[in-house]
């Protein structure tokens, strides 16, 4: 019986040091969560992209959320009427804001692991859907930069260039969801 | 039972002390830091086989200050401004990357970066290096060690030619500017001028004038054409310049910084998309991408050799793997004047239809654009540029910026032709940033013959007849961009004889094809 209180308290020692002091610099910290009402971006009938708004529940901080609404753009659209940009099969990795304005998303799954056959308008749009989701939710960012496992990537599919951070582009935004 | 009470602990204490271990607060340990104005001493500490610096001490002894918000923490030294957080392994500068090999960590509040957070930074921003001696538990911040090549020039005319050579210490890369009545060629490395300026009793060079990496060579006319190559054992870059007859209008001198070899439009590389194990987008009936664009690429390349008498080179000649930056790499070592890469087209939506033509956009980031701004008034103003890798960073990735507005009048071209096409609906010309148009030192433009994977325009693409429609509506467009051109630079065009296709002729990568 003494062993076992023993084995508890050593339990009790290690739960203790799993929890992490709060850091207020850390972005991932999770903190208050709420519903928010958020847009993602699909195409729509005119091959352009589309806001289809969704209300999510939220850490406070911006930078935790972006990951959220990323993957909630990754299970596609709910419009029938619309379509999904992405491989069905994007993971989103992780997704974190620097002090710059800059937004990291870090993408995976096999599709884009493996490489994408896709062609430029697919691949033009699925970026910008990105761009336009992280930069039309989170008033912070001002510009996305792409990564695939962790790494900086040349392109999705051969195309689009990711070794630069990209902005909004309006042009390939249906004028009501700008 | 007992047993099993007595493993289980011995198995939690266990689990307790990974967890105790990996929870630990990492101590820091103190270590010297040495810059031109002294040491001073800054904490330092090692985890996971990593060496960590003190962000706030490091910055601190270079002047600079670091400033902490809800996503991480932003670093200033002299106005130059980079940032990182506490879970991403990538600082940024100047909208550049800085890779880390271990995320930055954070002890008692304090950031803890790697040495190459320092030394991306201060490489990208102050033309620093930043050295870490384990040993001596000292890190030195350095100016950069840049090799500094030699010249020597000569002019001696022979037979009505200038023949400018400027002889290197060791090779270096270079580019040539042709600009109001000279040319610029700008080294690549540093430069050790013979002289800052030397006029010439020449009949078509007047002086040179070194400033920075650049020699600048003014000429006596403007009815002057120049030609240059480079000779090996020593380095030699040699610029060939000659009178020719004025032309009948004021004789144009293009602004766009375009280097000349020969004026006009006399090269042209075509690059089919994919290839390899890069298959491009398919259509629903199987048709590969990388197949269709071979076909109308080799298709193509016949019809510019024979009706324009161009000399066009493939940047694949079957299905092999071609990385992007070796297609343009192509199309820049063969000095290509005219680049042109061909796609077929997807997109998600059925029924998508009609062609496509692009060229590059580059969103230079306002910092971009500052720096490229200060590097050309650094240039301008006779001072050498402070950040050379910089200089060099920005030019490349600024390469085919020079060309946009060319590159916009070839795509419109294109565009043109393609929209005449019977059943071809135009979907207008379009700028995005395609990797394989960024280094392209010429007017370059991406053509989307249509959709792959739509059924109908899959059947069409396959179609034999339709492949040789699109090809001689490109070859409409090359034609008329060339006339466009050459007229607007003031060389006389006559139009092309059309002769016959002679036969291609290879290289290692690439077919060559020229008429005659």
């Amino acid at each position: 019986m003494r062993r076992v209180a023993i084995a508890l308290a050593l339990l009790a020692i290690a739960g203790g040091c799993r929890e992490k002091k709060a850091n207020p610099n850390n972005p991932n910290e999770a903190n208050k969560v709420e519903v928010r009402a958020v847009r993602v971006y699909f195409e729509s009938p005119n091959m352009l992209l589309i806001a289809e708004p969704r209300n999510l529940p939220l850490p406070e901080n911006p930078a935790a959320a972006i990951p959220a609404v990323l993957r909630e753009l990754t299970k596609g659209p709910s419009n029938a009427n619309l379509a999904r940009l992405l491989p069905a099969d994007t993971v989103v990795r992780a997704a974190y804001m620097l002090p710059d304005g800059t937004a990291f998303v870090d993408l995976g799954g096999p599709t884009l692991t493996a490489g994408w056959g896709t062609g430029t308008h697919e691949e033009l749009m699925a970026v910008y859907s990105l761009v336009q989701t992280v930069t039309a939710n989170f008033a912070e960012a001002k510009r996305v930069r792409v990564l695939v496992n962790g790494e900086p990537a040349e392109t999705l599919g051969g195309h689009i260039w990711l070794g630069k951070s990209l902005q909004p582009m309006p042009l390939l935004v249906e004028p009501g969801s700008r | 039972m007992k047993r099993f009470i007595l493993l289980t602990s011995l198995a939690l204490l266990a689990a307790a002390s990974i967890v105790l271990g990996q929870a630990t607060v990492q101590s820091t340990t103190p270590a010297t830091l040495r810059t031109q104005s002294g040491d001073r001493q800054i904490a330092i500490a090692h985890q996971n086989g990593q060496t960590y610096f003190s962000a706030e001490d490091v910055v601190a002894g270079l002047g600079g200050s670091v400033a902490a918000d809800a996503h991480g923490y932003r670093v200033t030294i002299n106005n130059n401004v980079a940032a990182f957080g506490p879970d991403s392994r990538f600082g940024v500068v100047r909208d550049d990357l800085i890779e880390m090999p271990a995320a930055p960590v954070v002890i008692d509040n304090h950031p803890f970066v790697t040495i190459q957070f320092f030394q991306g930074f201060l490489a990208k921003t102050a033309d620093l290096d930043v050295v870490w001696d384990e040993r001596a538990k000292l890190m030195q911040i350095r100016p950069l060690q840049h090799t500094v090549v030699g010249v020597q020039v000569s002019v001696a005319n022979v037979q009505g030619i200038s023949k400018i050579v400027f002889t290197l210490s060791q090779s270096s890369g270079y580019a040539i500017v042709k600009e109001q009545g000279g040319y610029t060629i700008r080294f690549a490395a540093q430069i050790r001028p013979p002289f800052n300026e030397q006029a010439y009793e020449d009949p078509n060079v007047a002086k040179i004038t070194f400033s920075g990496t650049d020699a600048r060579i003014q000429l006596t006319s403007p009815d002057v054409a120049g030609d240059a190559y480079k000779l090996d054992n020593p380095y030699r870059v040699v610029l060939d310049v000659r009178k020719v007859a004025p032309s009948p209008n004021a004789p144009v001198l293009p602004q766009s910084n375009k280097p000349v070899e020969q004026p006009g439009i006399h090269t042209i590389v075509i690059d089919p998309g994919h290839g390899g194990k890069d298959i491009g987008a398919s259509g629903p009936g199987g048709l590969l991408e990388k197949d269709a664009t071979l076909a109308i690429a080799n298709k193509l390349a016949a019809s510019l050799a024979t009706k324009l008498g161009a000399r066009v080179i493939l940047t694949r000649e079957d299905d092999s793997v071609v990385s992007l930056d070796q297609r343009t790499g192509v199309a820049n070592q063969y000095k290509a004047d005219l680049f042109l890469s061909v796609h077929m087209n997807a997109a998600p939506v059925k029924g998508a239809h009609g062609s496509e033509v692009y060229f590059l956009s580059l969103e230079a980031s306002d910092e971009l654009a500052k720096k490229a701004a200060e590097s050309e008034n650094a240039s301008s103003s006779g001072h050498t540029p402070s950040t050379q890798g910089d200089l060099k960073l920005i030019l490349w990735d600024l390469a085919q910026q020079e060309y946009l507005a060319e590159s916009s009048r070839f795509a419109q071209s294109i565009q043109e032709e393609m929209n005449a096409l019977a059943g071809i609906q135009n979907r207008g010309v379009k700028q995005a940033p395609f990797k394989v148009l960024v280094g392209a030192t010429m007017p370059a433009a991406l053509v989307e013959v249509a959709f792959i994977s739509n059924p109908d325009e899959e059947a069409k693409i396959k179609n034999e007849q339709f492949q040789n429609t699109v090809v001689d509506a490109l070859t409409r467009a090359v034609q008329r961009y060339k006339t466009d051109y050459e007229t607007r630079i003031g060389i006389a065009q006559p139009a092309p004889p059309a002769p016959a296709a002679p036969p291609a002729t290879t290289t290692t990568t690439t077919t060559a094809r020229t008429g005659t």
